[in-house]
C-alpha cells in the first residue's frame, strides 16, 4: 500500500472515476491529498457567468462534494490542497515536491477545448513527474 | 504598516519580477498596436504604460493587477485625436483622472455591483470585436507579404505554446519576424511609417491647449467616457484577480489609483489607460502576487524601448496586427454563444444591446450605461408583479397580496381588485409583499377608502415591520384599520 497519494481533481466525471481508482491502492493508513488546480486563465468566464456572491472558495468545494464523498464513505483520510497556476506545471512541481509516492490523475479534465489547443495536462503530467503516475480512463 | 508593504512588495521577489518581466514582454507590442488604434505615434501609449504600471503598482488598490495603455480607451479617443490632434488627449487624460479620482473618492467602487454580468459580457465581446476590426486595415488589401507575415505571426502564437513556453509567444513572433524582415525585406508597413521611437524617458510638460471653456467642452465628453470606461475595465479585471488568487480588494483604493496614474501620465506625455484583462492574468498566471510584479513590468518596458527603440521602428505592422487578433480572441467571452441560448431572455437581450449600441456608437461607455438603464428596468418590471387572491370564507372577505409594493407595482395592483359590497368584513393581507415608498402607502389608502366608499368594514393584517412603519408615518388610516 502506498503511504501518500496525490490526487488531482477538477470535480469533472474523469476525476470520480480517478478518485474511485485510488481505493484500490488506499486504506486507513494511507494520506489522500486531493489537489484542486484554479487556472487564473478561467477567472475571466467564473466572473462573467457566477454571481458575485457567491465565493470562490465555497463553489470549489462543492465542485470537490463527490470525490469527497467517495472518501469519507470508504473511511480514507484525505486533505485538500488548493494551488493557483497553469494545471500541468502545478500538478509536476507539486507531485515532485517529495511528499508523495504516487500522482493519480484523470485522462481528461472538464475543458476540453483548451486541451485541444495546450495539449493535455495528463500527457505533461506523465512526461515530467518523478513518481509514479497513474492516468485513469 | 510595515507589515503590509512587505506583504504587498517583498514576497517571493523572484518569481513576482520574473512574472513582471514576461509581462513587459508582452506590453510592448500591444502598447504599440493600441497607439496606432488612436492615431497617435507609439510613444505615447509605450509612455503611458511605463508610467501607469509603475504608478498604479505604488497606488493602485489590487496587487498583482497590470494597468497600462489600452485599447479600450485607445478605441474611444480615435475622433478627438482625428480632429483636434495629441494634446487634447493628453489634456483629456488628465481631466480623465481628476474624473476617476472623484468618483473613487465618492467611492464609486461600490456602485460597480449594479452592473450586471450581461453588460460585462456585452463589454467584453464589444471591444473585442472592435480591436478586430480596427486591425482589418492592418490586415486586408495591403500586399500579398502581409497576409504572409499575418498568418506566420498567428501560427506562431498558437501552435507554438504546445511545445515550449518559456518565452512568451508574442515576443518570439516579434523578434524571429522582424528578423526576418530586417533582413530579407519585404513589402510591408512598420511602425516607424507611423511615428519615431524616442530613446529617452518621458519628461513633464503641460498639453499645448487653450485654457478655455471651448477647450473644456471639447475634451469633457472623451474624458467623461474615458473615466467611466477605465473604471468599469480595471474593476472587472480586479474582480477576476480577486477570483483567480482568492483574495480581496479595494476597488474604491483602486479607482482613486486610476485616476492618479491617469492624471499623473498626461502630463508626461501619455495617453489614458485602464487595467488589462489579458495582462493581469498572464501575471497572475506567472505566480505573480505583488506589486513589484506590476512595477517591474512598467520599468522593463521602459528599459527594453530606450535599449531596443531603433528595431522597434522596424517592426512589420501585420506582426502586430496577429498579435492584436489574438488579444481581441482572447477578451472575447466564449461562452456567449451558450449564453444567448440559455441565459433569461431579458440578460441576453441586455448584452446583445451593449455590444450593438457600442459598434454603433464606437463608444463602450454609451454600451455599458444603455445596459445597466435596460437591465434596471427589466429588473423593475420584473419584480413589479404584485397577485392579489380573493378568498370568501365564512366570516370575512381576504384579499392577499403577494410581492413588492411600489411605484412601479401599484397599478398592476389596483387593476386585479373588484371594489364592490361584501356582506362580510374586507382583510388586506401582506404577509406576503413589502410597502417600499410613498406611493405604495397611497395605494393602500385608496383601496381602503375605495371599499369604505361601497360600504365595508376593512381591516389591514400583517404588514411586516418595515412596512408598518412607513404606513405609521405616510398613511392618513387610523389605528382602528390595523390589526
Amino acid at each position: 500500500m502506498y503511504k501518500s497519494i496525490l490526487l488531482a481533481a477538477d470535480g469533472s466525471e474523469n476525476s470520480i472515476r480517478a478518485a474511485k481508482e485510488t481505493l484500490n491502492f488506499a486504506n486507513e493508513d494511507t494520506e489522500i491529498t486531493i489537489l484542486n488546480i484554479t487556472d487564473p486563465a478561467d477567472a475571466k468566464n467564473d466572473v462573467l457567468h457566477s454571481s458575485p456572491a457567491e465565493s470562490a472558495v465555497h463553489h470549489r468545494k462543492e465542485k470537490l462534494s463527490d470525490v469527497i464523498h467517495i472518501y469519507e464513505t470508504n473511511g480514507v483520510p484525505y486533505k485538500i490542497r488548493y494551488e493557483q497556476g497553469a494545471p500541468d506545471e502545478t500538478v509536476v512541481s507539486v507531485a515532485n515536491n517529495g511528499e508523495f509516492q504516487l500522482v493519480v490523475l484523470g485522462s481528461r479534465g472538464l475543458n476540453s477545448l483548451q486541451e485541444m489547443v495546450m495539449g493535455s495536462v495528463s500527457h505533461k503530467v506523465a512526461k515530467r513527474a518523478n513518481i509514479p503516475v497513474m492516468i485513469v480512463k | 504598516m510595515l507589515e503590509k508593504f512587505k506583504r504587498e512588495w517583498l514576497t517571493d521577489p523572484v518569481t513576482n519580477l520574473m512574472a513582471g518581466l514576461v509581462v513587459a514582454l508582452a506590453l510592448i507590442p500591444e502598447a504599440i498596436a493600441f497607439s496606432i488604434i488612436a492615431g497617435v505615434n507609439p510613444m505615447v501609449g509605450l509612455y503611458a504604460s511605463f508610467l501607469i504600471a509603475v504608478i498604479i503598482s505604488i497606488v493602485g488598490g489590487r496587487p498583482a493587477m497590470i494597468s497600462a495603455a489600452t485599447g479600450a480607451i485607445a478605441l474611444l479617443v480615435v475622433p478627438l485625436v482625428k480632429e483636434h490632434g495629441v494634446d487634447y488627449l493628453l489634456a483629456a487624460t488628465i481631466l480623465m483622472g481628476i474624473i476617476q479620482i472623484l468618483l473613487g473618492i465618492l467611492k464609486v467602487g461600490k456602485l460597480m455591483k449594479f452592473i450586471p454580468n450581461s453588460v460585462m459580457i456585452g463589454f467584453v465581446n464589444a471591444l473585442a470585436i472592435m480591436i478586430f476590426m480596427a486591425q482589418i486595415e492592418h490586415i486586408f488589401g495591403v500586399s500579398i507579404h502581409t497576409y504572409i507575415y499575418v498568418i506566420a505571426t498567428l501560427l506562431i502564437l498558437y501552435v507554438l505554446p504546445r511545445f515550449f513556453k518559456k518565452v512568451p509567444a508574442p515576443l518570439i513572433a516579434l523578434v524571429v519576424l522582424t528578423g526576418i524582415y530586417m533582413i530579407f525585406g519585404s513589402n510591408v508597413g512598420t511602425v516607424g511609417d507611423l511615428g519615431n521611437i524616442e530613446q529617452s524617458l518621458p519628461s513633464f510638460f503641460i498639453p499645448d491647449v487653450p485654457f478655455t471653456m471651448e477647450t473644456l467642452m471639447i475634451i469633457l465628453p472623451y474624458s467623461v467616457s474615458m473615466a467611466i470606461v477605465g473604471l468599469v475595465e480595471s474593476l472587472l479585471t480586479a474582480r477576476i484577480v480577486d477570483n483567480a488568487t482568492d483574495t480581496f480588494s479595494s476597488k474604491n483604493k483602486e479607482s482613486r489609483g486610476q485616476g492618479i496614474a491617469n492624471f499623473i501620465t498626461g502630463f508626461f506625455g501619455g495617453m489614458g489607460g485602464c487595467a488589462m484583462i489579458g495582462q493581469s492574468v498572464i501575471n497572475v498566471r506567472s505566480g505573480a502576487t505583488t506589486r513589484l510584479s506590476t512595477f517591474t513590468a512598467g520599468v522593463i518596458l521602459m528599459f527594453l524601448i530606450i535599449v531596443l527603440g531603433e528595431w522597434v521602428v522596424q517592426i512589420p505592422m501585420p506582426i502586430l496586427a496577429g498579435i492584436m487578433v489574438m488579444v481581441s480572441i482572447g477578451t472575447f467571452d466564449w461562452n456567449s454563444f451558450k449564453y444567448v441560448a440559455k441565459a433569461p431572455r431579458t440578460d441576453a437581450f441586455v448584452m446583445l444591446i451593449t455590444v450593438i449600441l457600442v459598434l454603433f456608437t464606437s463608444n463602450l461607455a454609451i454600451g455599458v450605461i444603455v445596459g445597466v438603464i435596460f437591465s434596471a428596468l427589466f429588473f423593475a418590471t420584473k419584480i413589479s408583479k404584485v397577485d392579489v387572491t380573493l378568498e370568501d370564507s365564512r366570516n370575512a372577505v381576504t384579499l392577499s397580496f403577494a410581492g413588492q409594493i411600489f411605484f412601479a407595482s401599484i397599478d398592476t395592483m389596483i387593476s386585479q381588485i373588484e371594489f364592490k359590497q361584501y356582506d362580510k368584513p374586507v382583510q388586506l393581507d401582506f404577509s406576503n409583499a413589502h410597502l417600499w415608498d410613498d406611493s405604495a402607502v397611497d395605494a393602500v389608502d385608496t383601496i381602503v377608502r375605495k371599499f369604505e366608499e361601497k360600504g365595508n368594514t376593512v381591516y389591514i393584517k400583517k404588514l411586516n415591520t418595515d412596512s408598518r412603519k412607513i404606513v405609521k408615518e405616510l398613511s392618513q388610516l387610523n389605528e382602528q384599520h390595523l390589526t
